[in-house]
C-alpha cells in the first residue's frame, strides 16, 4: 500500500515539474520534450488506477504518435528562438490572474466536502477482475459506444485529408 | 468498500494543478507550437480526471471516453499543425501576436 503513495508521488511531482518545463522552457524542442514525460509519468498513473490498455494507449498514441507530428513540425519549420517567450504587458498579468482563477475554482470543487448534488464522492467501487482489460474495454467499445466509435473513424479520416490539404505547398 | 492506498481526490487535486498550467501556457505564450502543446497538457490533465473517477465508479466509461479525446487530440493536433505549416509557409512566424489577417 505504501508503494503504491510512492509510486503516486514520484509521478505526480515529474508530472508537474515536466509541465511547468514545457510552458516555462525558451527551446521549443526541449518543451516538446518536456510534455514525453509529462504523458509518459501520466501513463503511470493510469496503470495506478488500474487502467492498463489507457497506459499503453497513452504511450502509443501521445508519446509515439502526436509527440513525433510536434518534432516533426518542429524540425520542418526551424523555428527561430522567440525573442522574449511570454506575452507583453497587460496580456501576461492577464493571464496569470485568470489561471490563479482557474486554479481556485477546480481546487475548490475538488475540495469541497459536499460538492455536487449527491453530497460528496461515493464509497471507492469493488472492482471487476478484467477491469481496464483490451478485452473488457473492447467489448463495451464495439458494443455500447459502436456509433461513437464509427464515427470518431470518420472524424479521423477527415483529419488526414485536411491535413493533407492544408499543408499542400499550392495552397499556401 | 476498502479504501484506497491514494485517495481519489490527490488524483483530482493533480488533475487541477496540471490544468492550469496548461491554461497559463495558452494565456502567456506566444509561441503557437507551445500553445498547442499546453491544450495537450489541459487535455491530458482531464484524461487523468476521467481515469481517477472510472476507478471510483468501478464502470470503464471513462476509459471509453479517454479513448474518444485521444482520437479527437489526434485529428486537432494533425489539423493544428497543418494551419500551423501553411501560416509559417506564408508569414515566416509563428508567433500568434503577429497573425492578425483579418485586422482592418
Amino acid at each position: 500500500m505504501a508503494l503504491e503513495l510512492i509510486l503516486f508521488s514520484f509521478f505526480a511531482l515529474i508530472a508537474i515539474l515536466c509541465a511547468l518545463g514545457v510552458v516555462f522552457h525558451r527551446n521549443p524542442v526541449h518543451c516538446a520534450l518536456l510534455l514525453v514525460g509529462v504523458l509518459l509519468s501520466l501513463s503511470g498513473l493510469f496503470i495506478l488506477l488500474n487502467a492498463q490498455f489507457i497506459a499503453a494507449l497513452q504511450v502509443i498514441v501521445y508519446a509515439g504518435a502526436i509527440m513525433v507530428l510536434f518534432l516533426f513540425v518542429l524540425m520542418l519549420l526551424n523555428f527561430r528562438g522567440e525573442s522574449s517567450v511570454l506575452s507583453p504587458g497587460a496580456a501576461k498579468g492577464f493571464g496569470f490572474l485568470f489561471s490563479l482563477l482557474v486554479m481556485v475554482e477546480l481546487l475548490w470543487t475538488a475540495l469541497s466536502p459536499n460538492g455536487g448534488e449527491g453530497g460528496g464522492m461515493p464509497p471507492v467501487a469493488a472492482l471487476p477482475a478484467d477491469f481496464g482489460s483490451p478485452a473488457a474495454i473492447g467489448r463495451i467499445l464495439y458494443t455500447t459506444w459502436l456509433y461513437p466509435f464509427e464515427i470518431t473513424s470518420i472524424l479521423l479520416l477527415v483529419a488526414v485529408i485536411g491535413a493533407v490539404v492544408l499543408a499542400k505547398r499550392k495552397f499556401a | 468498500m476498502h479504501p484506497l492506498a491514494v485517495p481519489l481526490v490527490a488524483y483530482q487535486i493533480l488533475a487541477a494543478i496540471l490544468f492550469t498550467i496548461g491554461v497559463v501556457g495558452v494565456l502567456v505564450r506566444r509561441s503557437a507550437l507551445i500553445i498547442f502543446m499546453s491544450i495537450e497538457l489541459m487535455l491530458n490533465a482531464v484524461n487523468l480526471s476521467l481515469v481517477a473517477f472510472s476507478r471510483l465508479h468501478g464502470s470503464m466509461d471513462g476509459h471509453i471516453f479517454v479513448f474518444f479525446v485521444m482520437a479527437v487530440a489526434a485529428a486537432e493536433v494533425a489539423i493544428g499543425l497543418a494551419i500551423l505549416v501553411a501560416i509559417f509557409r506564408k508569414k515566416e512566424t509563428a508567433n500568434v501576436d503577429d497573425v492578425h489577417l483579418l485586422k482592418g
